[in-house]
């Protein structure tokens, strides 16, 4: 039996397909102006990653802000519901979840039984979201994903004083202008996203074990900065993409809809 | 019955109050829920609960209030200065809390900053105390006297004692409607879904009271045949609301809002006012004692005891404590309700809203869906064999 998970979210579609006992095939994109394009593109591109036609999957949950967008699903569920499921069925002794996603963020606490106990998420602005780090890596003229590797490279970290994402722009503009190294100006970008998460843990009082998930999970330089601010482990998702955890609880919960154990 | 409750209490204006101004009734505005309404329907006064629904800009009231302060008075004012309350006689400012209070100054300031006939002809600031004490009360009797005086000599009006207390004796048969109203949303399962409960509330606040008692009867007697089975059940607590679209984004296809502590509605208990006692002294009495709002001092542990009542007798699955950015008040008491309730056990989302149109509906939704989801586990976990 296979069954689908479709995460719309701010910026990127994510599509996972699941055949009961592992994830066969996945796909992530950019988000389209229609969200239901984003999905179709999607789930064309699993399916032929999987060589499997879409009338093959029996069950289908969206989930993500567009989740009530996808032409295909059958139901759909939150995310905060998606990313829980999908984290514990990866790391069974999880219990607390840091998903930090385009726009928004968010940590989740768990039960012993993998259901969400409590949640808190970011309500005042996109800062200590992927949009951050979207707006800081486009000013430094580097990819998204170089951003990270640069700011390994730092060694005397910037301040950023304002967690505004735009008033924060105009700091590190005027430290380019300054001619301070484009290394230290990503390192303090990656210690300011850490430290505005790092204020939400706190919140819902942290539980161990703790993992992170969502497109900023690949960040592996706010990664270490935020085990850093909060004194523990993080545990990396290293079996699938963790930008796809909220599409692959989409998925189990498709499973479990479709009569699956 | 439910459209013209949720037409009404959506609108600022309406037929009812056209009516009785083309027969030229007065009808006066205030701000706060501790205004006895009884002293105006006692001079013939339509009294009028003022709304900030509806507002799309905020061009005026950003301007006058500035950037860190609580949105709701800001689109009160915002429809001033559009001249959407040009129907008022007058207006009766109270400092509910220190944003509302600044409606004040902002709302004469913006009258002369834009030479627009902003504040309507009767204005009158009306302080109530913060305390619950004899001397407060005496106060708080003083002050309704003293509203009273300049009210009668504005408009050249006669008050009396007897009408007073005939309009006090109207109003606890309106409170009994209301109490039944919000009894049976808490029923298990309830008969009216929290919007329209709210509904019927807010719209109660903008129209003549008589015709409202008798289209809460119709809407009453309409209520036992639509049930809202299998629904999570949830109690809204937190600062002003008359929007009932936030109401219905709580509620969706499977919650229910069975209870609120919300300002435009009853709160969670129906007060009457003493028709033995004198008139004033007995409002004074209600008013000060009954309103369920953090403005008051000292008042924490009974205020929550009261919503821990509610949530048992209502059957209450979880709590959504909203407030106002930059309200104070309820940001500050939903912290604490939340600490408490949670250790009871009571599941809670806390959620930090903006009045007005709802721009950041998914941002809610996404948030109410989770919280909803998690009721919903957990009565499939108590349920299970």
């Amino acid at each position: 039996m296979i069954v689908a998970g479709c995460d719309i979210g701010s910026l990127t579609t994510k599509l996972v397909l699941f055949d009961g006992k592992k994830v066969i095939a996945s796909s992530i994109i950019k988000s389209k102006p229609k969200p239901e394009d984003g999905a179709y593109e999607a789930l064309e591109q699993a399916c032929a990653i999987a060589t499997v036609n879409q009338t093959d999957i029996v069950y289908c949950v969206g989930t993500g802000y567009g989740r009530k967008r996808v032409p295909f699903a059958q139901d759909n569920v939150s995310e905060i519901s998606c990313h829980t499921k999908g984290a514990f069925y990866l790391y069974p002794n999880v219990r607390t979840i840091i998903d930090i996603g385009g726009q928004d963020c968010k940590v989740i606490s768990l039960n012993d039984r993998g259901e969400v106990d409590r949640f808190v998420t970011n309500d005042k602005c996109a800062a200590g979201t992927g949009r951050f780090l979207e707006v800081m890596a486009k000013v430094l003229k580097v990819e998204l994903q170089e951003l990270s590797n640069m700011a390994k490279k730092g060694n005397d970290a910037i301040t950023l004083a304002s967690a505004c994402t735009v008033w924060a722009q105009a700091d590190v503009i005027k430290y380019l202008n300054e001619g301070m190294p484009k290394e230290n100006i990503a390192l303090g970008v990656c210690k300011s996203m850490a430290k505005r998460v790092g204020v939400l843990v706190n919140q819902a009082r942290i539980k161990r074990d703790v993992c992170i998930t969502g497109g900023v999970a690949k960040n592996t330089a706010v990664v270490k900065e935020l085990e850093s601010l909060l004194g523990v482990t993080i545990l990396k998702i290293t079996n699938v993409d963790p930008q796809l955890t909220g599409a692959l609880g989409a998925a189990l919960f498709a499973y479990q809809k479709a009569g699956g154990v | 019955m439910f459209d013209e409750f949720r037409q009404i209490a959506q609108s600022i204006s309406n037929e009812y109050i056209q009516n009785e101004k083309k027969k030229g009734s007065l009808c006066i505005g205030y701000t706060c829920s501790y205004f006895p309404e009884e002293i105006l329907h006692s001079l013939g006064i339509l009294p009028y609960r003022i709304k900030g629904i509806n507002v799309s800009s905020l061009s005026v009231a950003d301007a006058a209030f500035g950037p860190f302060i609580c949105s709701h008075p800001k689109c009160l004012l915002q429809h001033f200065a559009d001249g959407d309350y040009s129907f008022l006689d007058g207006i009766i400012v109270t400092p509910g809390c220190d944003s509302m209070r600044r409606i004040d100054e902002c709302i004469r300031k913006t009258a002369v900053n834009l030479d627009l006939p902003v504040v309507p002809p009767f204005f009158f600031h009306y302080a109530v105390p913060h305390k619950i004490t004899e001397y407060s009360i005496k106060w708080l009797v003083e002050e309704l006297q003293r509203f009273i005086d300049e009210v009668t000599k504005h408009f050249s009006l006669s008050f009396s004692y007897d009408a007073l207390k005939q309009s006090i004796r109207f109003y606890n048969q309106l409170r009994a409607k209301i109490e039944k109203l919000n009894s049976l949303r808490m029923e298990q399962p309830p008969a009216v879904s929290g919007a329209d409960a709210v509904a019927a509330f807010v719209a109660g606040l903008s129209m003549p009271r008589e015709i409202f008692l008798q289209k809460l009867d119709a809407f009453l007697s309409h209520l036992e045949t639509q049930p809202y089975n299998n629904r999570v059940r949830l109690m809204l607590i937190g600062s002003a609301n008359d929007d009932v679209e936030l109401l219905s984004l709580i509620e969706n296809d499977n919650a229910v809002v069975v209870a609120d502590t919300l300002c435009y509605g009853p709160r969670l208990e129906i007060d009457y006012v003493d028709e033995v006692d004198e008139p004033l002294h007995a409002l004074a009495v209600r008013y000060l004692n009954h309103s369920h709002c953090p403005r008051m001092y000292g008042g924490y542990k009974e205020r929550k005891a009261k919503v821990v009542e509610a949530i048992a007798k209502a059957r209450v699955d979880g709590v959504i404590l909203q407030n106002i950015r930059f309200c104070d008040l309820h940001g500050a008491e939903n912290g604490l309700l939340e600490r408490d309730l949670e250790q009871m056990g009571v599941p809670c989302l806390r959620l930090e809203r903006e009045y007005g149109p709802l721009a950041d509906y998914e941002r809610m939704r996404m948030r109410i869906d989770a919280f909803i989801e998690r009721m919903e586990v957990r009565r499939y976990v108590c349920d299970r064999p």
